[in-house]
């Protein structure tokens, strides 16, 4: 489970500060699949960072009783002057994988053929998310942080990974920030919406698309 | 084969903490290393080149050093160490703000990106030392006369810069600026380290100057350790102790202050 107690977030900027969380509430369970929707700005990523642990909260308490990983997208957590393989052989080391086991499921799942073996800033969008998306399903977190990575693969890659999650569903949770309804109701069982600063669950992921929409 | 997902070990503390170091050092080892072979070849040029250079202004004005100390040797030898605290200086203060995209993984630590990076630049640094002290035995027939304390010596210096390193980084989260004077201020450091020179040369009251430098302390045991009586050191163990004890801790407290300072958002 993870918790999120009365969590504030305020950022320094050149005309004073700005508060981007401002009393977030969450609580997520094993198994979870849960969809955040917000505009662009709304602070997505920045809650996120806060569910990993890799940035601090203003205000407010957290309780991480799952293994989570790191925020899934953009280029979050790789080295791009390095080729696929060695940041497959990095996220091996760090997190305690068996090397060998690890490459393979990576150049399996990624499927980046030849390009496995070039420096992934050569990569284009949807190689980097796929990449991405198969380092960390190669390591067994109990949570994956999932940051738009998966909008930008088509729709046999979509399949794969939500085949992944079904798998594991009885285990891992999944918490996916979008801006995009398309893709939270794709994969989420529940979602909740990101605005001015708190977070609102719905128990229907349709009754939340509707009032995101409405916006 | 998708459900055959590879599962982890479980690991104690300690174990983590090894994993995580090491998982970095390969990767250091990586970025650094992997793209060209040239940088191999520059870092034992640099200290080569002003060894020479400096030798032979020595053998054209015709000064020789005092009890028949080899020239090129005795400079080498004192300015490798001192090149080694330096690059662990400068190359460990960016360690934070050039390896924020590693921030993303929580189990890595500001300390463990220090550690990773250093680690690596003192044995890239050793290595240099020893291809120069194998030099000297081959060339000039010339052996360490106190090896065990010289590699103490080495120990020393990379622990110095170490924590120094520790300081800069945590202080360039607080004060961007000072990023820009952590290599003016190792230029300043080098001709007041006795790095080409030996406290004994100089005036008494320059001496006592010098002697508040720590890394006056090591670069004197250096030099003893390696040509043994033909030079008159000026050590304090115990004084380089406690530079090394204070730089550190107060280093390590000042990266967990500034942990919860840095922001990932771009």
């Amino acid at each position: 489970m993870i918790e999120l107690d009365n969590v504030w977030k305020r950022f320094e900027g050149r005309q004073g500060h700005r508060y981007v969380l401002r009393g977030v509430h969450a609580r997520i369970r094993r198994g979870d699949h849960v969809g955040i929707l917000g505009r662009n700005g709304a602070g997505k990523s920045t809650l996120l960072r806060i569910f990993a642990g890799v940035e601090a909260p203003t205000r407010g308490r957290i309780r991480r009783e799952m293994s989570i990983s790191w925020p899934i997208g953009g280029s979050y957590g790789i080295q791009s002057s390095l080729t696929g393989i060695a940041n497959a052989r990095f996220i091996a080391r760090l997190y305690g994988m068996p090397l060998k086991r690890t490459e393979e499921f990576v150049a399996d799942f990624s499927e980046l053929g030849p390009y496995f073996h070039e420096p992934v800033k050569t990569y284009s969008s949807g190689m980097m998310s796929r990449l991405l998306m198969a380092l960390s399903f190669a390591v067994d977190f109990d949570c994956y942080l999932v940051d738009e990575a998966l909008s930008t693969g088509d729709a046999r890659f979509a399949n794969k990974c939500r085949e992944v999650l079904e798998v594991r569903r009885a285990n891992a949770a999944m918490l996916l920030v979008s801006h995009n309804a398309g893709h939270v109701k794709k994969y989420c069982k529940t979602a909740a919406i990101l605005r001015n600063g708190t977070l609102e669950f719905y128990e229907d992921v349709d009754e939340a698309i509707a009032a995101y929409q409405g916006l | 084969m998708i459900a055959d997902v590879p599962r982890r070990a479980p690991g104690s503390a300690l174990e983590a903490q090894v994993r995580v170091i090491s998982a970095l050092f390969m990767r250091e080892l990586l970025t650094r290393f992997g793209t060209s072979r040239l940088g191999y070849v520059w870092l034992i040029g640099e200290p080569m080149m002003l060894a020479v250079m400096i030798s032979t202004v020595h053998w054209l004005s015709g000064s020789h050093l005092p009890n028949d100390l080899p020239t090129f040797l005795f400079y080498g030898m004192g300015y490798v160490p001192f090149m080694m605290f330096r690059s662990i200086t400068s190359r460990g203060a960016s360690a934070v703000t050039s390896n924020m995209s590693l921030l993303f993984h929580r189990s890595i630590s500001l300390l463990d990106l220090m550690i990773a990076r250093n680690l690596m630049e003192m044995m890239v640094c050793a290595a240099i030392v020893l291809l120069f002290i194998l030099g000297g035995m081959l060339t000039v027939g010339e052996v360490p006369s106190d090896p065990a304390l010289l590699i103490l010596g080495l120990l020393l210096s990379a622990l110095l810069g170490h924590g120094l390193a520790m300081v800069l980084g945590s202080v360039q989260v607080f004060l961007e600026f000072t990023e820009r004077l952590v290599h003016p201020f190792t230029y300043i450091l080098m001709p007041i380290s006795a790095t080409f020179y030996m406290v004994e040369y100089m005036p008494p009251e320059a001496r006592e100057m010098l002697l508040w430098n720590p890394l006056v302390h090591v670069h004197e045991m250096n030099r003893w350790a390696m040509f043994g009586d033909r030079v008159v050191p000026h050590f304090d163990l115990g004084y380089v102790m406690i530079w090394v004890i204070g730089l550190n801790l107060v280093g390590m407290a000042g990266l967990r202050g500034a942990r919860p300072r840095l922001s990932m958002s771009d």
